[in-house]
């Protein structure tokens, strides 16, 4: 997605949805970010696993392609819900809405829900993400 | 693979997770941002994030919290991959040359019927012994004795 085609942040209200999001997790991309994060753990090794932070990465990139964040956007605080395994080729789909917009002074706080699917439709992740934007002088 | 930490029923509240080290590189920073399509200039650029009030590059967060992540799934295996919920606040960034220590310890655990919730308070802090990320953990694990 062009930066033109980006929503700006400020133009974010509460309830607004993102277009969902779909892409698929392959040997390749989990052994780029198994090597990344150093993750030598066995459950990963010979097995169709995926780390769950892996997912929860990709569906805040995926965020990050919908959204034009200000440089000195700072990310504040994490939830994230694991609720089931999701497998090497899973194709998965990510929700996302503003949960809370909100001006403090010089500051915006933006937090964002987001709800991961895989193809058949069942729930694998949830998450809250909050960030801190300055005032927007520019897109990052 | 069931948890490393020891049998379910040898878990105990107060009970520290093995702890780690991970020291902070520029070289992993680009990885990550490479393997998560995390580009934002704040992480990967040197002479943009010199002038920001950050005053230089920064790890992602989710990359601290990646570290939190692998404990957790090396203290209770495939338990945490399923039916698990994690609750952080990122309080100081993490830059490159920083040593994060990762810790975390077994808060509370309630048993019942044919399931133990674990609930554990993580830590990662820097060199300086400065707070990076500090929240909760919480998992579900099938039985409440002597199975895991």
């Amino acid at each position: 997605m062009s930066e033109e085609q980006k929503v700006e942040y400020s133009q974010l209200e509460a309830d607004y949805e993102f277009p969902p999001s779909r892409y698929k997790l392959d040997y390749s991309s989990v052994a780029a970010y198994l090597k990344a994060v150093e993750d030598t753990s066995s459950l990963y090794q010979d097995t169709e696993l995926v780390p769950p932070m892996a997912i929860a990465a990709y569906a805040i990139a995926a965020l990050s392609e919908n959204i034009s964040l200000p440089s000195g956007t700072i990310h504040v605080s994490q939830e994230l819900e694991f609720i089931d395994t999701v497998g090497i080729n899973d194709t998965l789909t990510s929700y996302a809405r503003v949960s809370r917009q909100q001006s403090r002074g010089k500051f915006h706080l933006l937090t964002i829900d987001f709800n991961v699917f895989n193809q058949r439709q069942k729930a694998v992740l949830a998450g809250k993400t909050s960030f801190i934007l300055p005032e927007q002088t520019g897109g990052r | 693979m069931g948890m490393s930490l020891g049998q379910l029923s040898e878990l105990s509240e107060g009970m520290n997770l093995h702890e780690s080290k991970r020291i902070i590189t520029q070289a992993n920073i680009n990885l990550y941002a490479e393997a998560s399509q995390d580009f934002n200039p704040i992480h990967i650029d040197e002479d943009f994030a010199k002038k920001t009030p950050l005053g230089g590059t920064i790890a992602h967060g989710m990359l601290i919290l990646a570290y939190v992540s692998q404990m957790m799934s090396a203290a209770f295996g495939r338990s945490w991959l399923a039916g698990s919920k994690l609750n952080v606040r990122f309080k100081t960034p993490a830059r490159p040359g920083d040593t994060i220590t990762v810790t975390g310890r077994i808060s509370r655990i309630e048993r019942s019927e044919g399931q133990t919730l674990i609930h554990c308070d993580v830590l990662c802090r820097n060199q300086n012994d400065e707070a990076v990320i500090t929240g909760e953990t919480s998992l579900r694990v099938e039985g409440n004795e002597n199975s895991c």
